[in-house]
């Protein structure tokens, strides 16, 4: 494998772990409000989370820029404060891998929560715990192969992520060029041999992704 | 019996409204009705699971509940013992991890004692590191009921607890729990749709339908006089039947039915006195009314009270009994459709009075066996 290339691998990698992570500390308490709780704007923010699972990336891709670009409504005062700005930076693939992946792991996560039987909360009320403790202690342990199982595919959504973003951190080699947009240029350039090595790697990753899933929502179920 | 725990509640839900108070001592109050009466409903408000739109709940001491003081004491500061329907017992954790559960905060030392001696109390020792699927439905009940009185309650709450077993461990495990809450002396409110399971275990039973309570009193009073039609017709009681008053004294009521001129005994505990000429109703338990052999001579007015005549137009074989359906010689239309009495005789008794091939029989119920029902 070229140097490149494994450049690529080795940035997508470290991308989809830490758009996983995020995932998980944000999709993870996210989708238990949404399961367990309501509240003003409830309806809304379900809308939001879920939409990048049906807009186009590059649509999604280009309200990040809205938001977080060098003139954006959150990237604009940031410049100004500290003159940085994350568009055209790696972390900018997380970003974007990880609004790709949170749809399927909120409602993977949404549907597992939901199914464990509300009196089992109700007895760790009277029990006498708070309901953050009873969510850690009860919820989530009994959601846990649900959880998982929507945590292993947002890790292989963001491991495929490209449009979002091609559009909010570009496609720099070596900096955010991931492996999708790695093989999108080869193929481009008429060099698609170069990267056959990376699209056998990629597909062999997702196969063994879909399996484990595949497992974890069985014993879900 | 001290007044434990007052409980008054109104609770607005979209197509239907709680509206029950009621009044309890130190034993096993019974919340008793048909499904979606609103008993759960009231547990659920007692142990601060769902906040009521008005009223007050008081137990002991404590005030839980007070719309209009704005007291409202969250599920973890009540600390009652909450046995539910289906027991909710936490699938991942072991035997012993489910009836320590409540006593986080408490010494680890303690918590461990407090565990053993209610495993050990409850005969649940050896299962211990059992997990909740790996045990049997009594077994459960028995982990349910350990986990609840772990935290030394105030009080135990228990939603249709033999609902989710067998009928035949039913009657045995309804003895056990019987047995358990009787040892360890905590008041306790029980729901339940069953009328048998709600006499058995109840002190004090409180009638529910359609969010309201129709009698709350303690269970001998309840079986001696129901207070209306509605508790007869809940209870299924058969044989709820409507006559005239005659007279009412403190201690018998003399009715006008069919033709017929009934005399009851008036409530011992509280003689309900209605003015003559005012209809009542009443009933007759079916096992209480007697036929009168035909060999043993003419009846007389003195032995046998409350007499009447009449035809069995209908029966039926419950296998230790039969249920027989009479119409009386009296004109008139009957009181219950095509039959005026439904009488049930035990199985020898109807073979050795031949009932099969003797249609037409007299019959005499006791006045002590003529329930009248207030208005």
């Amino acid at each position: 494998m070229s140097a490149e290339a494994l450049s690529a691998l080795g940035l997508s990698l470290r991308v989809a772990l830490l758009a996983t992570a995020l995932n998980a500390i944000i999709g993870v308490p996210l989708a238990y409000l949404l399961a367990r709780r309501r509240f003003p704007g409830r309806a809304l923010v379900d809308l939001l989370v879920t939409l990048p699972l049906v807009l186009p990336p590059t649509v999604t891709g280009y309200y990040l820029i809205v938001l977080l670009g060098r003139r954006g409504w959150l990237g604009a005062p940031l410049y100004a404060a500290t003159g940085w700005t994350i568009a055209f930076t790696w972390y900018a693939a997380v970003v974007a891998a990880t609004i790709m992946a949170l749809p399927l792991l909120v409602r993977t996560a949404h549907a597992a929560i939901q199914s464990v039987d509300r009196d089992l909360e109700k007895a760790a009320y009277t029990l006498g715990r708070p309901e953050w403790r009873t969510a850690l202690e009860v919820t989530l342990p009994l959601a846990r192969n649900g959880i998982l199982a929507g945590l292993v595919l947002a890790f292989a959504r963001a491991l495929g992520e490209f449009g979002a973003t091609l559009m909010l951190a570009g496609n720099i080699p070596g900096r955010t060029q991931t492996v999708p947009l790695a093989i999108y240029t080869a193929v481009q350039t008429g060099e698609s041999g170069e990267v056959l090595a990376l699209i056998a790697a990629l597909t062999a990753l997702s196969g063994a992704v879909l399996v484990v899933a595949g497992r974890l929502g069985a014993r879900a179920a | 019996m001290s007044e434990h725990l007052s409980v008054r509640l109104v609770k607005y839900l979209p197509a239907f409204t709680l509206d029950v108070a009621w009044t309890a001592g130190d034993g096993i109050a019974v919340l008793f009705g048909p499904s979606g009466a609103g008993k759960t409903l009231t547990l659920q408000c007692l142990a601060g699971l769902l906040r009521p739109d008005d009223g007050r709940i008081v137990v002991g001491e404590r005030i839980f509940f007070d719309a209009e003081a704005g007291v409202d004491l969250s599920p973890q500061q009540r600390r009652i013992g909450y046995v539910f329907q289906g027991y909710a017992l936490f699938p991942h954790l072991s035997v012993e991890a489910n009836v320590g559960f409540g006593l986080r905060g408490r010494p680890a030392v303690d918590a461990r004692r407090r565990v053993g001696e209610v495993l050990e109390r409850l005969g649940l020792g050896a299962l211990a590191r059992r997990k909740p699927a790996e045990i049997s439905g009594g077994q459960r009940q028995r982990v349910a009921l350990g986990r609840a009185l772990a935290i030394d309650p105030a009080f135990l709450l228990l939603d249709e607890p033999l609902s989710a077993l067998d009928a035949p461990t039913r009657a045995a495990l309804r003895e056990e729990l019987r047995g358990i809450l009787a040892e360890w002396g905590i008041p306790a409110v029980l729901v339940t749709h069953d009328f048998a399971e709600a006499y058995r275990l109840g002190d004090r039973i409180v009638v529910y339908e359609h969010g309201r309570v129709i009698q709350s009193a303690p269970r001998s009073e309840l079986l001696w006089q129901p207070a209306s039609e509605v508790v007869a017709r809940i209870m299924g009681i058969r044989n709820v039947l409507s006559g005239t008053v005659v007279k009412a004294t403190a201690d018998r009521i003399q009715i006008r039915w069919r033709g017929l001129l009934l005399e009851a005994v008036n409530s011992p505990t509280r003689s309900y006195l209605p003015p003559p000429e005012s209809p009542i109703a009443f009933f007759i338990r079916p096992e209480y009314v007697r036929l009168i052999r035909k060999d043993r001579g003419a009846p007389d007015a003195a032995h046998h009270m409350n007499l009447m005549a009449g035809r069995v137009v209908a029966e039926a074989d419950f296998g230790t009994v039969w249920t027989l359906r009479l119409r009386l010689d009296a004109p008139g239309p009957p009181a219950q459709g095509d039959f005026d009495l439904e009488v049930e005789v035990p199985r020898l008794v109807y073979e050795i009075l031949e009932i099969e091939r003797d249609r037409h029989w007299q019959l005499s119920v006791h006045r002590g066996s003529i329930h009248v029902l207030p208005a």
